[in-house]
């Protein structure tokens, strides 16, 4: 029984960090129709963010969060206007070139300043909370909890603002977001700006309870596309189910079965899934 | 109001508009006729800065548009209701109306107003205000689209055939609202296929073939023009 539970506190903290990074993937994806493989990246860039203003500038693990979340939406936006921007005309694949070179370009920066090393980022939620025999480390149920509390902000900044309603505008008809005079750059700054900030906390979220190394992207990035894919491109409810659906794979497949296929897991579910529906379990624009 | 100078515009090698000259006046209904691939469309998107013109100047109360970012054009008073309406299907038909008043989102009594006063044009969209707009009659998706484009506060507004795909009493609706949207003092440039219809509401009339202007007149002319009658009435 305890095990089990123990289970399911893994399943959700791994769900709730991936759904984190899909959203920002399939929020650009969605919108600006642009697969941001640097993606992963940002989020790697966000992890040695906090480690540098905790480790380094000695600010709090909150101030660090903020901090590093705020970077990396400048980051990603400065993506955005030096890198995507200048290449909307051109066929697709040009973006897809340019992602990966973006991400390349910001692994041996971020490897030039602090190696290859892996790192350890600490939190001050060490301790361990125990329910009645239902233990649970205080990091991961910060990271449940954290996730939960921005996707609601998400949802209400979609749902309520009018920034929020234009970004779901150009994601539903570009043309007539076009034709109510939305500014189509806005709305992409914006875009990259918000999936800057949920990589960066996501990031931030689990380093306690992971390492911290340049390469630390590549897997989360790949899940994050399964991810995306199995929710479907470009949905959000999408992303967040196919996270958790990730995520609890992952911790039973990894207790149940072996850990050493842990990471296989998310694959062979995606050609599960798609094989049954090939559109993905949320059709696009299923806002 | 508008007027258009020797405009070109071309999709790669293709040359789709073919120094285009035209004017609007202030408080007119112009029509423009033409067939399927006249050009109707590419000559409201050049206005609307939606595609560049390779050539010539577009003016609109003698400021260029031509340059100008779609928001910007938007802004100054040049609102299109394009063919196959583009609304964002699953926001609201409320919601819908409400992003057409995104350039004048300071000032929400304005848009209050406005938005009563489209509800008036519209009284059906009332009772679907918070239906989705994908959900409805392809007429009243019409309705929302112009709705949409009256909460934008045109001075001109283009509508780029309003009534494609509808039923003939839906059509005859349709363009009552029109002339009744002109008579209430927005100046309305309409490109349609549906000639005798379009003319019946018109102070005058451009015909478009292959991009290029080839007649133009008044209502009176237009209605007795043989060959207007051959090419676009069947009568
Ligand atoms: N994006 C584009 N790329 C290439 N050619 C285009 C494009 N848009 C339009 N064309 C071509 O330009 C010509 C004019 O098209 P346009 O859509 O302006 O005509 P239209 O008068 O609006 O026709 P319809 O009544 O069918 O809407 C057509 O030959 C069309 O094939
Ligand atoms: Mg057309």
């Amino acid at each position: 029984m305890n095990l089990f539970f123990q289970q399911i506190i893994n399943g959700l903290t791994l769900g709730s960090i991936y759904g984190l990074v899909a959203l920002g993937l399939t929020l650009v994806y969605g919108i600006l129709h642009i697969p941001n493989f640097a993606h992963g990246a940002l989020y790697m860039v966000g992890a040695f963010m906090s480690y540098f203003l905790m480790m380094d500038l000695g600010v709090h693990y909150w101030v660090a969060m903020a901090g590093s979340a705020a970077i990396v939406a400048i980051l990603a936006v400065l993506c955005e206007r030096l890198v995507f921007h200048p290449l909307r005309n051109s066929p697709p694949i040009h973006d897809k070139i340019a992602a990966i070179g973006i991400l390349l370009f910001l692994e041996a920066l971020v490897q030039m300043f602090w190696g290859a090393d892996f790192r350890r980022l600490s939190s001050p939620f060490t301790g361990i909370l125990n329910f009645d025999g239902l233990i649970i480390p205080e990091q991961r149920l910060l990271i449940i909890v954290g996730a939960f509390v921005l996707v609601a902000a998400l949802q209400l900044f979609l749902r309520k603002t009018m920034i929020g309603a234009t970004i779901i505008a150009m994601a539903q008809s570009r043309d007539g977001a076009f034709l109510v005079g939305i500014d189509a750059n806005r709305v992409a700054m914006m875009t990259f700006a918000i999936s800057g900030v949920l990589a960066a906390i996501a990031a931030t979220l689990y380093a306690p309870i992971n390492l911290v190394y340049p390469a630390m992207g590549h897997l989360v990035i790949m899940k994050a596309f399964v991810i995306i894919i199995l929710g479907g491109m470009g949905s959000i409810p999408g992303a967040i189910a196919g996270g958790m659906i990730i995520g609890f794979a992952e911790a039973f497949g990894g207790f149940y079965i072996s850990t050493a296929y842990k990471d296989i897991i998310a694959f062979g579910l995606l050609v599960v899934i798609l094989s049954v529906r090939p559109q993905g379990l949320f059709a696009k624009g299923a806002h | 109001m508008l007027q258009l100078k020797n405009v070109d515009v071309c999709y790669g090698s293709f040359k789709a508009l073919n120094n285009i000259s035209m004017t609007v006046d202030t408080g007119e209904l112009v029509v423009l006729l033409g067939a399927n691939g006249a050009g109707k469309s590419s000559l409201f998107n050049a206005i609307s800065g939606l595609n560049k013109p390779s050539a010539g100047d577009v003016e609109f109360e003698d400021r260029r548009l031509n340059g100008l970012k779609p928001n910007a054009i938007v802004s100054g008073g040049v609102v299109q209701c394009a063919e196959g309406r583009k609304l964002f299907p699953h926001m609201s038909v409320l919601q819908n109306l409400m992003l057409g008043a995104y350039v004048h989102r300071r000032d929400r009594a304005g848009n209050k107003q406005r938005l009563n006063e489209v509800l008036e044009l519209f009284p059906i969209l009332e009772d679907k205000a918070q239906q989705p707009a994908g959900s409805l009659s392809g007429g009243q998706q019409q309705m929302v689209a112009i709705g949409r484009a009256m909460m934008s506060r045109p001075r001109l507004l283009m509508l780029d055939e309003p009534s494609l795909g509808l039923a003939p009493l839906v059509v005859k609706q349709m363009f009552e609202i029109i002339k009744q949207i002109n008579s209430l003092g927005t100046t309305v440039l309409l490109a349609e296929q549906n000639a005798f219809a379009a003319l019946k509401i018109a102070d005058r009339a451009y015909v478009m073939e292959n991009g290029q202007l080839v007649m133009e007149g008044d209502q009176e002319t237009m209605l007795g023009n043989e060959q207007v009658r051959r090419a676009y009435i069947g009568a």
